[in-house]
């Protein structure tokens, strides 16, 4: 049984330091999409200029927007895929 | 040095060309002649079997290890092993050893009349070193030349590509994103602290203020 607890335990270890470079890295994309979108004026191109958000704030409102959208979930994947393919691999090499 | 730089790449590459060819899983058709134990002792070459606390493997020196004679349909012999992998390296999570010996058995046949199988293994047969390949699976075939598709290796090769692109993009992004503004940081602070300074020694010293947030 000891194998299989090392097994559980190294792999949570590594999965979750790839969950965290993935999730640094996501983040990091979509900040630097927000600073080009408002740079470029596309962003704010619609708005009048009384609601006009500055740089900062329509950065962190993107961000937060970010936060609780579906593609920071999809990270989740990082721990599911590998998950996945380890119990079919057990399946699948020992299933006669 | 181009020597020494081309060198070391060609070495890397042949180290991971070697270590995928060792462990992603090959296709035998050959015609099952023997399947047998035979204490095996195990040295040096300890790291072509498999690990010590793996469940068919007890003890490091001498065990009792499942063997599977077969032969190609030119003539020539392989001999496979036939161990649990444990769990962790190679991530075959093979435990039905006794199982595949039990279908092997089974699967034995003569020149006369022979049946082929289709053995799934990895690894090596070197006879210098006494290691062999283990066999993880096999299946009846029709004859020595069906055809088989690799999908295993197509799919975890394209994967392995796809991970090293997405980890050079990640790498590129940090180095973008950090160490670029933070280089330029530290340049126009240079700059700066230099155009204050005169003459020789004046300069110097700017230059190690440079290093003083």
């Amino acid at each position: 049984m000891i194998p299989i607890l090392r097994l559980v335990v190294f792999g949570f270890l590594a999965l979750s330091v790839i969950y965290v470079l993935v999730s640094l890295y996501s983040r990091s994309v979509r900040r630097e999409k927000l600073e080009k979108a408002y740079d470029s004026g596309e962003a704010t191109r619609d708005m009048p200029d009384d609601v006009k958000p500055d740089r900062a704030s329509y950065i962190e409102s993107g961000m937060a927007a970010y936060q609780k959208g579906l593609r920071r979930q999809l990270i989740w994947l990082v721990y599911v895929i590998p998950m996945t393919v380890v119990l079919v691999t057990v399946y699948l090499v020992n299933a006669q | 040095m181009v020597y020494v730089k081309w060198g070391f790449r060609i070495f890397v590459l042949l180290f991971v060309a070697g270590f995928l060819h060792y462990t992603l899983p090959q296709h035998d058709i050959v015609r099952v002649t023997n399947a047998y134990n035979r204490l095996t002792t195990v040295g040096e070459n300890w790291l072509f079997y498999a690990g010590a606390d793996t469940g068919t493997a007890e003890g490091d020196e001498t065990r009792d290890i499942r063997f599977i004679d077969a032969v190609f349909a030119d003539g020539s012999v392989i001999v496979y092993r036939n161990e649990d992998t444990g769990w962790v390296w190679p991530p075959y999570f093979k435990y039905d050893s006794s199982n595949l010996q039990a279908e092997a058995t089974n699967l034995k046949s003569t020149a006369a009349d022979p049946q082929w199988v289709s053995v799934t293994h990895y690894g090596w047969r070197f006879p210098l070193l006494s290691i062999y390949p283990n066999a993880v699976n096999m299946k009846a075939v029709d004859g020595p030349d069906v055809r088989l598709i690799p999908w295993v290796n197509i799919v975890v090769l394209t994967t392995l590509l796809v991970l090293v692109l997405m980890l050079r993009r990640m790498w590129l992004q940090f180095r973008e994103r950090m160490v670029d503004p933070t280089l330029a940081e530290v340049d126009a602070r240079a700059d700066a602290v230099r155009a204050q300074a005169t003459g020789f020694f004046g300069r110097i010293a700017a230059w190690f203020r440079t290093w003083r947030r």
